[in-house]
Parts: C-alpha cells; sequence; structure tokens
C-alpha cells in the first residue's frame, strides 16, 4: 500500500467518524434535526472545501483525499461537501478575487448564507457571448451598470450576481469585459420571470437601469471577464455533466428511470421496444462510467478530457429518456396533469431536456469547444474577432 | 496468488504496446493477413515469451495468473494494432475455459502447452446461426461405454488451421459440456472460410461420432463466454480509440478550401459525437473487466452493456473514419477498411449487439 492510499484511508476514517457523530444517514437528516444551519455546520468543520488551505476554510488535502471526502458524504446522502469543485462563486473567487472580496463572500457562499445569480446572456449575445453589450462606467470608487440579461436562474433570491459587462468599447470583443460580484437588492435593478415551455418560471430577465457595483467588487482587473468566465463555465458544465437539470420526481428524491416507466406500464415485453429501453439505459449508465473513470484519472491532480463530454453525453441522455418514455406511454402521452400524472412528468421532461442541450452552450457549441480544445482541431473562424468591438456588427445589430 | 496492481497492468500493456508497434504496424499486419498461416509465428513466440498467450492461465500451470482486467488492457493494444493471430482464441478463449475448469486433469494436461504458447488452442462453440447461445449449439455428445462421441457442426470457429488443440462445446443429456477432439482423428472435418475481415481465420468443422474427452462443464462454459464479451470489448475500444486517433490527425493535416478540414463544423461534430462513443466504449469495456476480475454483483449488467456499446463503438467509429476521410478512404492501401472489417466481424463474433441489448436489460430488471 502506497503512502498516498493510507493517507485516504486516514481521511476516510475521519469524515466517517464525523457523519456517523452528525449526520443521521438513514433519515438523511443532521442528527439535531436542523437542516438549515447543516450546511454552516460542514463549513466550519472545514468539509465544504476540503481541498483547500487550512487557511481559507479547508483541510489542505490532496485531490484523490477530497474526492474520497465527497464520496463519504455522497454515500450517506448529506449534501455540503465538494463545493471545491462545485460552488460557482466560491471558487471565482478563490482563483481570481483580490483578499478583501475573498474574506468578504466566500464564507456566505460556502455555508449557504449567500446565494447568486447568473448574469451572463443577453438578448443579443447568446452563444456569441463575448458581444455582449451590457456596460459598466467607472464612476470614482463604483462603476454604473446599464444593459439586459436573460436567462437568469434565481435573480429574485440572489444576493450576488455574478456580473459580465463591457467596460472597454474600443479592444476586440472579448479584451474589454469585466466580472463583478454586484448587489441584487437595490432599485436599479429589475427582475421579470420568463414563462418557459415546461410551464415553469425558473428563468428571469434582468434590467440594469443606473444599477450600481462598487469598484472593489470588480475580480480581476479590466478585461479579465472573459478569462474569469472560463473559469465559471467550466464549473456549470461539469455540474450539468453530472445530472443537474433534472427534475427531481418522487417521494424519495430520485427519478424514475426509462425501466421504472416501462415495469410501471407493464411495457417490457415488446422486443423493439426492449432495444429502445435498453438503450436509453445504457446511456445513461456510460455516462456514469465515463464520470467515475475522470474522477479516478484526474485524481492524481490532471483535469480529465472526458469531463468536458458529460453535458453534451447528458443532453442525450435526456432526450433519450423522454422519447423512449414517450414511446413506452403511446396515446397517454397526450395527456397532462390529473388526467394522467406519469404523462405529466414525461411530458415536463420531454420539454425540460432543452434546458440541458440549450442552456449553459448548446450541443452545436459543446461540440466545438470538445474539438478545439480537446481534440486540438482549429478554431471557428469569427470574423469579429479581432475588431474593436464598436466597429462590429453586434453593435449594429 | 499474484495480486495485479495498476502499476503492473500499466507495465504489462507498454510491453505489449512496445512489441506490437515494432512488429506488428500496418505493413506487417497486411503481410501476415495475406500469408497462408494468417499470423506471425514469430511474433506469436515473442508474445508468448512476455507472457500473453499465459495471462489466464494460473501459475501452477506455467502461466501468469491475471485476470479479466490485465486482459482487458492487452486487448485494448491488440485491437489498436489490429493483431492477427489466435490470442483470442487460445489465450483468452481456451484458457478461460480450461481454467475455469474443475477437470484437473484436463487443466495439467493442456493449460501449460497454452501458457508457453508452444500449443495453440481454439474453441468450437456456436451453429451455423452464429449466435453463440446454447440454443444454437449444433455438436451433440452421445456416451459411449466410458467414452463420449461427437456428431454435428459447429461454425465460425476461430483459427482452426493453426490450432493444435480443438475444444468443442456441444449439447450432452446434462447440458452443455466442453470436449477435447483430436483435429487429426477420423470424423472431423476442417473447411476454411474465406472471411472478409482477412486479419481473421474462420472455419466450419464438421464431426462424425468422432471420440472425445470432457474438459469443462456448463459453468466454466459460462465463464470463458464472460471473458470472452470482456476481451473482446477491450479490443473494439482499444481499436476504436486508434482509428479515431488517426482520422482526427488527419483532419487537422488535410487542407481543402484553404484550411485544415478539421476547422469545418460537419467534421468537428462528427468528432466530438465520436470521443462520446470511443470513451465510453473504454469505461464500459474496463468496467465490466474489473466486475469481472472480482465477481461482483452487478457483473451481467456490465458485461453485457460492455457487449454491445463497445461492438457499436467500434462499428460507428471504423464506418465514420472512412466519411471523414474522403476519397482516400476508398483505397485499398488505405488503413481504414482494415478497421471496419474486423469492427464488423467484432460486431458479431460472440452474436449480435441487439441480443446483448436485450440480456442487458434483463440483468437490470433482476437487479432492480
Amino acid at each position: 500500500m502506497t503512502s498516498q492510499n493510507s493517507s485516504v484511508a486516514g481521511i476516510v476514517g475521519e469524515v466517517r467518524a464525523w457523519l456517523a457523530r452528525h449526520w443521521d444517514a438513514e433519515a438523511r437528516k443532521p442528527r439535531t434535526g436542523d437542516l438549515g444551519g447543516w450546511q454552516k455546520h460542514v463549513f466550519e468543520a472545514g468539509w465544504a472545501v476540503p481541498g483547500w488551505p487550512t487557511e481559507w476554510w479547508g483541510r489542505g488535502l490532496g485531490a484523490e483525499e477530497a474526492s474520497a471526502v465527497a464520496n463519504e458524504f455522497r454515500r450517506v446522502g448529506a449534501p455540503g461537501s465538494n463545493l471545491d469543485r462545485t460552488n460557482i462563486p466560491a471558487i471565482v473567487l478563490m482563483n481570481f478575487g483580490s483578499e478583501m472580496l475573498k474574506r468578504k463572500l466566500i464564507p456566505g457562499f460556502l455555508t449557504g448564507e449567500a446565494s447568486i445569480c447568473l448574469l451572463y446572456s443577453e438578448p443579443g449575445a447568446g452563444s456569441d457571448l463575448a458581444s455582449l453589450r451590457t456596460r459598466a462606467d467607472r464612476q470614482g470608487d463604483h462603476y454604473i451598470v446599464n444593459g439586459q440579461k436573460v436567462w437568469t436562474s434565481g435573480a429574485r433570491d440572489a444576493d450576488y450576481g455574478l456580473l459580465l459587462a463591457r467596460t472597454d468599447w474600443g479592444v476586440p470583443k472579448h479584451q474589454g469585459i469585466s466580472f463583478f460580484f454586484i448587489e441584487m437588492h437595490q432599485p436599479g435593478i429589475e427582475i421579470r420571470p420568463i414563462n418557459q415551455i415546461t410551464g415553469d418560471s425558473h428563468f428571469n430577465e434582468v434590467f440594469l437601469d443606473n444599477a450600481v457595483v462598487s469598484a472593489d467588487h470588480l475580480v480581476g482587473r479590466e478585461g479579465d471577464g472573459w478569462k474569469i468566465l472560463q473559469t465559471a463555465l467550466g464549473v456549470e458544465r461539469l455540474i450539468m455533466g453530472e445530472g443537474a437539470g433534472e427534475r427531481r420526481w418522487g417521494s424519495a428524491g430520485d427519478v424514475a428511470t426509462v425501466l421504472d416507466v416501462a415495469r410501471e406500464a407493464g411495457q417490457l415485453h415488446d422486443p423493439l421496444l426492449r432495444q429502445e429501453i435498453a438503450q436509453a439505459m445504457a446511456y445513461r449508465q456510460l455516462n456514469a462510467l465515463n464520470l467515475a473513470r475522470a474522477k479516478q484519472e484526474s485524481s492524481g491532480g490532471a483535469a480529465s478530457p472526458i469531463m468536458s463530454l458529460g453535458k453534451l453525453a447528458m443532453s442525450r441522455i435526456l432526450h433519450t429518456d423522454a422519447r423512449v418514455m414517450t414511446e413506452i406511454l403511446g396515446a397517454r402521452s397526450m395527456l397532462d396533469g390529473d388526467a394522467d400524472p406519469r404523462a405529466a412528468d414525461v411530458n415536463y421532461r420531454t420539454a425540460n431536456a432543452y434546458m440541458t442541450s440549450i442552456g449553459g452552450g448548446t450541443d452545436q457549441i459543446q461540440r466545438n469547444i470538445i474539438a478545439e480544445r480537446v481534440l486540438g482541431l482549429p478554431r471557428e473562424i469569427e470574423v469579429d474577432r479581432d475588431l474593436p468591438f464598436r466597429e462590429s456588427r453586434a453593435m449594429k445589430g | 496468488m499474484t495480486v495485479f496492481t495498476d502499476e503492473d497492468r500499466r507495465a504489462i500493456r507498454n510491453s505489449v504496446q512496445r512489441l506490437l508497434a515494432e512488429r506488428a504496424s500496418e505493413p506487417e499486419v497486411r503481410r501476415f493477413m495475406a500469408s497462408p498461416k494468417g499470423y506471425d509465428e514469430d511474433l506469436w513466440g515473442q508474445l508468448a515469451a512476455i507472457g500473453m498467450t499465459g495471462l489466464l492461465v494460473p501459475e501452477e500451470h506455467g502461466g501468469i495468473g491475471g485476470t479479466a482486467r490485465e486482459v482487458e488492457e492487452v486487448m485494448e493494444e491488440a485491437g489498436a494494432a489490429l493483431l492477427t493471430g489466435p490470442l483470442y482464441a487460445s489465450g483468452v478463449l481456451a484458457a478461460a475455459l480450461l481454467a475455469a475448469s474443475d477437470n484437473a486433469t484436463a487443466r495439467a494436461r493442456l493449460l501449460p502447452g497454452i501458457a508457453s504458447g508452444d500449443r495453440i488452442a481454439t474453441v468450437a462453440i456456436t451453429g451455423e446461426k452464429g449466435l453463440w447461445t446454447s440454443e444454437d449449439v449444433a455438436v451433440h455428445a452421445t456416451a459411449q461405454g466410458e467414452g463420449w462421441t461427437l456428431a454435428g457442426v459447429s461454425s465460425f470457429v476461430l483459427w482452426a488451421d493453426a490450432a493444435d488443440i480443438l475444444l468443442v462445446v456441444a449439447t450432452g443429456p446434462a447440458g452443455l459440456q466442453a470436449f477435447e477432439v483430436d483435429r487429426g482423428a477420423a470424423g472431423v472435418r476442417i473447411d476454411p472460410l474465406q472471411s472478409w475481415d482477412r486479419t481473421l481465420r474462420l472455419s466450419r468443422i464438421t464431426f462424425h461420432d468422432v471420440p472425445a474427452e470432457p474438459v469443462a462443464d456448463a459453468d466454466a462454459i459460462d465463464v470463458m463466454l464472460d471473458h470472452g464479451r470482456v476481451a473482446l470489448a477491450g479490443e473494439q475500444a482499444g481499436a476504436a480509440r486508434h482509428v479515431f486517433e488517426k482520422t482526427i490527425e488527419y483532419l487537422r493535416t488535410r487542407v481543402q478550401f484553404g484550411r485544415p478540414i478539421g476547422g469545418f463544423q460537419a467534421l468537428k461534430h462528427m468528432a466530438a459525437d465520436l470521443l462520446v462513443e470511443v470513451e465510453s466504449a473504454t469505461s464500459a469495456a474496463r468496467a465490466a473487466a474489473a466486475a469481472l476480475a472480482s465477481n461482483a454483483p452487478d457483473k451481467d449488467v456490465l458485461i453485457n452493456l460492455a457487449a454491445f456499446a463497445c461492438a457499436d463503438a467500434f462499428s460507428l467509429v471504423a464506418a465514420q473514419s472512412i466519411q471523414m476521410h474522403g476519397g482516400i478512404a476508398f483505397t485499398a492501401e488505405h488503413f481504414a477498411h482494415l478497421y471496419l472489417r474486423r469492427a464488423r466481424a467484432d460486431a458479431r463474433l460472440l452474436g449480435p449487439s441487439r441480443l446483448y441489448r436485450d440480456k442487458y436489460l434483463t440483468a437490470l430488471e433482476l437487479a432492480a
């Protein structure tokens, strides 16, 4: 046994003992019964970001040990760990924030006391996010922000917005963008919900009309925004690849699989349907096996290229699930609501699958990214890439 | 018993990779696939010398006592190189069958020669439908006094021409059973079948009341088939990755319309989708190997998953690689069609994907 394995075994023993003391695995809740205070409790014990240094709320563990901690939390169904891989604002600040911003904001995000929304996309800047036109103009020790954002989830409850805004119009589009943490509760910000094809209103439009953000809430320097965004998007795609964006269904918090739906509908006999059910189940299991292998391969510290495939694979999984479930239900899939709750679930999934195949970068953009960054194929030609932004067509559109 | 670490596996894999890079390059593969024997006997000796023919043979019989995990990794390399020869028939199928058998005499008599590579074995299993299911076995075993005789037909037998040891699965009074038959005995007729994949040799064998020696029971046959599926999945995963990487290389260098064709989204998107298949095949093959090696409860789920996922992935990647290369890959000198041929054979060698997709679902139903 190598020394690394023994340090993993040591940390597993420690986290298990801590969880056994504080978490009731059977009831899936803290022994105190206080689920609301759980996140803070995990944070104070250093388990929220075990891979970070001790002076930054972590435990200074290596990647393999940190991943072992996350596995122990997952095993007993306890939330709150693994935030050094999944908490977007904390990871962004840790990598790029000033000492002051880190100290001021990160604890709130790790304890769950502060929440965020993402102010990236605009009506004129979707796949081509770098053509965004929301502006932030410096005035003394703050910036004045004007523009419109879209596809913002959680805007109404958020304390901070992770804001991309243009601070320089005379340089090419990627270079004039800055990244801010803007306070959401202020008069210059108006939020309007979007009615989605799922029937939900998960996303909002956000209007910024002379909104104010303090200059010390700029992350990195002016013009660093695009680079910082890549880190934030990387975390988001990782989360989506692991299956976020699925509606939690049923009392146990589980999602019914295609096999569950087929069994419930008594449709496990038709040989043609069986082929489709098996293929749908296979896509899901193969993605899980890929993620497990990626984690294992990246436990040495290197990021595995497989990680970037997860979101694309998840799109196919969700669309295939919905399509095969629709086949299973047959005519029932025309019904909705109380007339057929399972059909309602499948209808919802059919529409909601687009959240993964469009949100966070469409499948088509995702394929470009995989081809360019993982496979090293030539970059897309962008005619406005090197033009000063104010001269590009995006300004006229 | 030896327990192999990740490091051991890497070392085994690297030694095979080095040997194949040196001795089984594409021109060599082409030369030997067109030769009368169909494989490089000298290379066979070298594979044997580094233990590859005895991977699944226990140490007491001269092998290295490995598991499905070591075999799977080696088969990834063999697949990448399109290795031609009886490694799979002898070192995987026959070795797994005998190693799992509780017939100690047969093991002691046959395994040392297989392990050392001095003798080559193959297993005749399936009938003329090539389904590799028990219903498709078309050789019957009859008890004759103290001994047994076999009658019937076995088809799609791998490397029968090269084999010194002929093992035959037959239906007997107690279900499936495996026997050894003297390939030179009266009543054995071996007809070579021309194969589209020239790196594989296939035969049809007819048995007319041939004396046979029992070597293994139905349980050992099941173990052999599990090893066969996992090893084949490894071969498919390795071959798929290799042909994919060669195709990506071409996309980076081939220039049309004034730029490398890999810059066009039509090809980029095909490439990204194929990468998902290649990575999934590798994950599936390795997970199945680990499950078989540890006899995990989800073994059947994972082996059946790997059986169709790897077959489908290799078939798709090989087929698309020709399309992505364009005209050059329509020439016989180009490598891509060699992989298409192997992919198409591999995808049927142990039965079709649709069979395994159904078995996978059945295994999931039982697990849930």
